[in-house]
């Protein structure tokens, strides 16, 4: 019953108890680890071309090309004046947003209403435990007959990914939920199941779906990557379509590019999560 | 024990699991009068949980009834405040919150309910962390909210399963105190299920020993001494050794891991 999430609420061993926070790490041992990194990099660039391996410094002034050169990003009859990095990302974006938002969308109701009805899950299970296996990109055969390979079927694609995770975590979030609180509600008055959903078993099992969403938002930039892989426009198709060219230098751009915009999501969200719940 | 205002008309109770029928309680008739304070020991797994849950209307009888004020138990009620042994507070919600939930469900008046939270969080002396999450609280403090959560729709009865086992000496006993005093003030029918002999006899007005298997009542205790009563006393002692004596005699049929294993 002891979830991860449930861990930090629950009491320790008598004594007043304060909600764990992170520790703030030291900025010297970060900074010396990166340091580290870029310096055993470049020694092992300098040794060999740079279609094998560029230098960092190669990296990055590609990175600030690519980030400065005037490009023009076409939807439909619209173009906006962007740059080479970021026309690419909002094209991956054209996608990956849609696709996680309609993932999360329908994974976290299902799987907290799943979680929550015996009855239904016995419908359901059998057919759950069939398609879960399946990866996201499996579906790319399927995707391609019925809506092509442009940002719809990429969209498609990255929904089913951060679908499974979301739905998976709310529907655990449920089944942890200490029994106890589902018996204290009904003797508190809780009398029918959608006053339990929202007083109860959704802001209980919020922590499971926080996780699921997280999970799900990096999750998700690497099946954008993979779905681009097989022709939908973005930073995973610039990523494959450089390296092809050996302009190794403007690959790892790309690859630079979406580790910081992974990093950047994450951060928000869980910026994001602090305002939501304190 | 005179007018019966909760009554337990020959109970039993039995599970069906995968091992086969397990027989949890058997013959269980007893009644409380309104306003009494009975506490329940025994040995573990012999269903005294059980008999908590059955009045609570968590579980059904398998056969027999359990009646309050003449009606008989059909679910879960606002009537009947529970209050379990682990901290069952919603951690998502402050300490006023928690206290609000029954006052939020039964649709009151959100400035009437305000008031209500705060008589009850000053009844438990807490109302100075009505803010708090329960997290930030000690383990007795969590207590006293749970306490004052169970008491907020007015029950006439409260139900206790264990609700100072995790708690120190200390603790525990100015929270027996604390209960003493509002059941006093209240009036409410307590019902009791405790593991510690010296509790029970210090709070209540009868002590029921359940054990064997299936669990029966083995004795009823009526505890006929002042409050507040003190362990240390010679009148004290003697029920204390009656029901060791009951319980340590009777026991060892009683088979773990039963129906007690769902806490």
């Amino acid at each position: 019953m002891a979830s991860q999430d449930l861990a930090t609420w629950l009491p320790s061993e008598g004594g007043t108890v304060s909600r764990s926070r992170a520790v703030p790490r030291s900025v010297e041992r970060g900074l010396a680890g990166g340091v580290g990194f870029f310096v055993l990099w470049w020694a092992v660039a300098a040794t060999m071309p740079s279609y094998l391996l560029p230098t960092p410094i190669a990296v990055l002034s590609a990175f600030l090309t690519e980030l400065t050169t005037p490009a023009t990003l076409t939807i439909g009859t619209i173009e906006l004046p962007l740059t080479e990095l970021t026309v690419v990302l909002a094209q991956s974006l054209m996608h990956y947003l849609p696709g996680l938002f309609i993932g999360v969308g329908l994974g976290a109701p299902l799987g907290l209403v799943l979680g929550y009805s015996t009855v239904l899950d016995e419908y359901v299970s059998p057919v759950v435990s069939l398609l879960r296996p399946i990866p996201p990109l499996a579906w790319m055969g399927l995707v391609i007959v019925w809506v092509g390979i442009g940002h719809a079927g990429a969209a498609v694609i990255v929904s089913i990914g951060a679908f499974w995770i979301t739905f998976f975590a709310a529907y655990g979030g449920v089944e942890e939920l200490p029994q106890e609180w589902v018996e204290v509600a009904e003797s508190l008055g809780v009398e029918d199941d959608l006053t339990m959903l929202r007083k109860v078993v959704i802001p209980g099992s919020a922590p499971s779906i926080f996780t699921g969403i997280r999970t799900s938002i990096g999750r998700a930039w690497m099946i954008v990557v993979a779905a681009e892989l097989f022709g939908a426009p973005g930073i995973g198709y610039r990523i494959i379509h450089t390296a092809q060219s050996l302009s190794m230098d403007l690959s790892m751009a790309y690859m630079l590019a979406l580790g910081l915009v992974y990093l950047g999501s994450d951060v928000a969200f869980r910026g994001l999560r602090e305002v939501i719940e304190p | 024990m005179t007018d019966a205002f909760i009554e337990y008309d020959d109970v039993s109770k039995r599970y069906e699991t995968e091992e086969g029928v397990v027989r949890a309680l058997d013959g269980i008739d007893f009644s409380i009068p309104r306003g009494g304070f009975v506490s329940v020991v025994g040995p573990s797994g012999g269903g005294k949980t059980t008999l908590l849950r059955l009045l609570a209307g968590l579980e059904s009888p398998t056969t027999g009834m359990v009646r309050v004020d003449g009606h008989p138990v059909t679910g879960p009620s606002p009537d009947r405040g529970l209050v379990f042994q682990a901290a069952t507070l919603y951690p998502w919600r402050t300490v006023a919150e928690n206290v609000r939930f029954a006052l939020e469900v039964g649709e009151m008046d959100p400035a009437e309910a305000d008031r209500r939270v705060e008589d009850l969080l000053s009844m438990v002396g807490l109302d100075d962390r009505a803010g708090a999450k329960p997290t930030e609280l000690s383990g007795g403090m969590q207590k006293r909210v749970g306490i004052a959560r169970a008491l907020a729709p007015d029950p006439e009865i409260l139900l206790l399963d264990e609700p100072f086992s995790d708690l120190d000496v200390a603790t525990r006993e100015s929270l027996q105190a604390d209960l003493l005093d509002l059941w006093n003030r209240l009036g409410k029918t307590v019902l009791m299920v405790t593991h510690t002999v010296g509790e029970a006899v210090r709070l209540s007005d009868a002590v029921v020993v359940v054990q064997g298997d299936p669990g029966r009542i083995d004795r009823v205790v009526d505890v006929d001494c002042h409050r507040p009563r003190d362990p240390e006393t010679d009148s004290f002692k003697p029920y204390v050794s009656a029901i060791r004596g009951t319980i340590r005699s009777g026991g060892a049929t009683a088979t773990p891991n039963r129906e007690d294993s769902y806490s």
